[in-house]
């Protein structure tokens, strides 16, 4: 017998999200609870900050361009590289529950295994799991969740917000009680939600294997993604009357757009609403418009979120314990990108590379019975390109040579000891208006630096430097600042001598 | 390939997602795997231009479609060879990924089928 592995993720989860972070709002005792026997990453960051490339980067442990996974609605071949192949070539039984998002969710023709099998209500995995059961974000499309929604409580289908309009659009209908985009009171009782079904799914599928079998099981939740639609039995956790404005967020308007004009183009063009530069942001939605109430209840409706998901990782766990394995249990938890939730006036998602979207929440709480570990905190720079490695590791394997990661250090002295120096950050759209954007990113030294390839947005001029320790929250763009010319120079040798280059011959097949 | 695309019935053969095809009149009727029915306007089957229209009508989320086959002789009787232009327009822009990606599957399909089923290619036919 080896240890055991639960991978915990989230959707679009901030890194100040949660209590061990920092975070003041969301109660989340029980991943805090993981930092406190584990080891926290301080910078942990995505190869992308979208699901689709940033999920293919988690299962298969490759860059971007490796992987070829470059944009949302473009699918992860069935065939791909994939750490949960290896691990039950190992022996392993593996399963993923939840949100895996390696093939489009918009599908009418059924053309994907994820969602062929959702349809037939087969439980049979693609991409080396062994068994899954899917669920996204409500209770429509081709996954379990919908399909069990359906069977059993068809009438709380409408309470989850509909996410694309009659043009397929990402929606931007006002909801709430500011008239927010993306916010719903949905009335469905919390046990039917998808959170409670990932946690139970989890414990279902755990119980039905031997109590001396090794497994992987990643339980993966949709939340707190938007929509942001929980229970509103659960509302009462959060009054958003009660909230701050978020430490990022500029109230005096003349200020936030100087910030924003500062950066390259497209940020203004997006706040403006001149653009959408990422399918997943309502089409008709205008950045520019958005209220501090309204990041208000949309922070307190991801905050009842995260309260949520944080009671079902309770639930699991002492499920686990309660089987006897919880000695022997290594448990992961991430997410794969960030939100805005109200930084420099935005929300959602796009190709900003900021803390906001790509620092991530990482906590490694390694089995009691092979590392007695005292709390620690890296603050090296590392990737979910290293979690698949890592996987390899705790259950005693050699990471295959096509993984491009690393496992993860332990200290900072680790770190520094195996060279983690920099982290990288890939982007490239193109959206079925033509607007692309293609944009890529070095930390390293404290140091953010991003340069945009040109495209419909840019001419190839453009880039953001931000001094991570004078300026935390990314308000002072030094791309220009004649005396940072050097280290830009640095930076961006260093991150074409580290990029792999992506050929791109992956087609969308659908927006998301 | 022709022979193939002309024929309203054979788009079972070789687009992805469609698990059974009707006609009634002028009128196509796919069944997608899902289970979802798509009615389409047969517009155009031009034997002398090669030319294969068709419009979806429903009930996909679709305002506006029109698909346009055509298929030009660029071989000689020695080594026939085809060259397939198979254009879509359509609204709302969102679809427009997804057929494409679609097409892109038919297309590679087309290709296996007449490359594994030699008898599909009449001698000196364009294929």
């Amino acid at each position: 017998m080896g240890r055991r592995i639960l991978f915990i993720t989230t959707d679009q989860m901030r890194y100040d999200a949660i209590g061990a972070n920092g975070g003041r709002v969301a109660r989340t005792p029980v991943i805090d609870s993981l930092a406190a026997n584990g080891i926290s990453y301080d910078r942990a960051q995505p190869s992308n900050v979208v699901c689709m490339p940033s999920r293919a980067t988690m299962v298969t442990g490759q860059n971007v361009g490796t992987h070829g996974v470059w944009m949302n609605g473009v699918p992860l071949p069935e065939q791909s590289a994939s750490v949960a192949r290896v691990l039950g070539e190992a022996g392993y039984r593996t399963a993923l529950i939840g949100k895996s998002h390696f093939e489009p969710l918009l599908d009418p023709f059924l053309r994907f295994g994820e969602n062929i099998h959702a349809m037939r209500g087969e439980t049979i995995g693609t991409h080396g799991f062994e068994h899954m059961e899917l669920a996204t974000h409500g209770a429509v499309g081709f996954n379990h969740y919908a399909q069990w929604v359906q069977k059993n409580h068809p009438e709380v289908i409408g309470g989850f917000f509909q996410v694309l309009d009659r043009e397929l659009e990402v929606s931007g209908v006002p909801g709430g009680d500011t008239g927010a985009p993306q916010i719903k009171v949905n009335p469905i009782d919390p046990e039917w939600y998808h959170t409670d079904w990932v946690a139970r799914q989890t414990m279902s599928w755990l119980d039905s294997i031997g109590a001396d079998d090794d497994w992987f099981c990643w339980m993966s939740f949709p939340d707190p993604h938007h929509p942001w639609d929980p229970p509103a039995s659960e509302m009462h956790r959060v009054n958003w009357r009660d909230l701050d404005l978020p430490e990022n967020y500029v109230e005096d308007r003349a200020a936030r757009e100087a910030i924003i004009d500062a950066k390259p183009r497209h940020w203004r063009k997006w706040y403006d609403g001149e653009i959408v530069s990422n399918y997943e942001a309502p089409a008709r939605w205008v950045p520019a418009t958005l209220t501090p109430d309204q990041i208000r209840e949309v922070n307190a409706y991801a905050h009842v979120e995260n309260e949520l998901i944080d009671e079902a990782i309770g639930r699991v766990l002492a499920h686990i314990e309660a089987r006897g394995w919880g000695d022997d249990l290594d448990i992961i938890f991430t997410t794969d990108h960030g939100e805005f939730q109200g930084d420099f006036g935005f929300l959602f998602k796009g190709p900003y590379h900021v803390d906001a979207l790509a620092r991530l929440p990482l906590i490694w709480r390694p089995a009691p019975s092979a590392v007695q570990q005292d709390p620690e905190r890296v603050s090296k720079p590392v990737g979910l390109l290293d979690l698949a490695p890592t996987f390899c590791a705790i259950a005693g394997v050699t990471p295959p040579d096509w993984m491009e990661g690393r496992p993860l250090p332990v200290t900072d002295a680790d770190a520094e000891a195996r060279g983690f120096e920099r982290s990288l950050i890939e982007w490239d759209s193109c959206q079925p208006d033509g607007t692309d954007v293609h944009c890529r990113t070095i930390l390293r030294d404290d140091l953010l630096c991003t340069m945009y390839r040109p495209g419909t947005m840019h001419d190839g001029t453009e880039g953001e430097l931000y001094d991570l320790v004078a300026d935390p929250l990314q308000r002072v763009n030094l791309w220009d600042d004649p005396a940072r010319q050097s280290i830009k120079a640095d930076l961006l040798a260093d991150l074409f001598d580290n990029l792999v280059e992506s050929t791109m011959e992956l087609r969308p097949q659908a927006p998301v | 390939m022709w022979d193939v695309l002309r024929d309203p019935m054979r788009i079972v053969e070789w687009f992805p997602g469609i698990t059974g095809v009707s006609m009634e009149g002028a009128v196509r009727t796919i069944v997608m795997a899902s289970g979802l029915p798509v009615h389409e306007d047969i517009v155009t089957i031009d034997n002398r231009l090669r030319r294969f229209q068709y419009r979806i009508t429903g009930p996909l989320p679709v305002s506006f479609h029109l698909a346009t086959m055509d298929v030009i002789d660029i071989g000689t009787p020695e080594s026939p060879e085809s060259l397939l232009i198979y254009s879509t327009e359509i609204v709302p822009d969102p679809m427009s990924f997804v057929l494409d990606g679609a097409t892109a599957t038919a297309i590679a399909n087309l290709a296996s089928i007449l490359n594994d089923h030699a008898e599909l290619r009449p001698t000196g036919e364009p294929r």
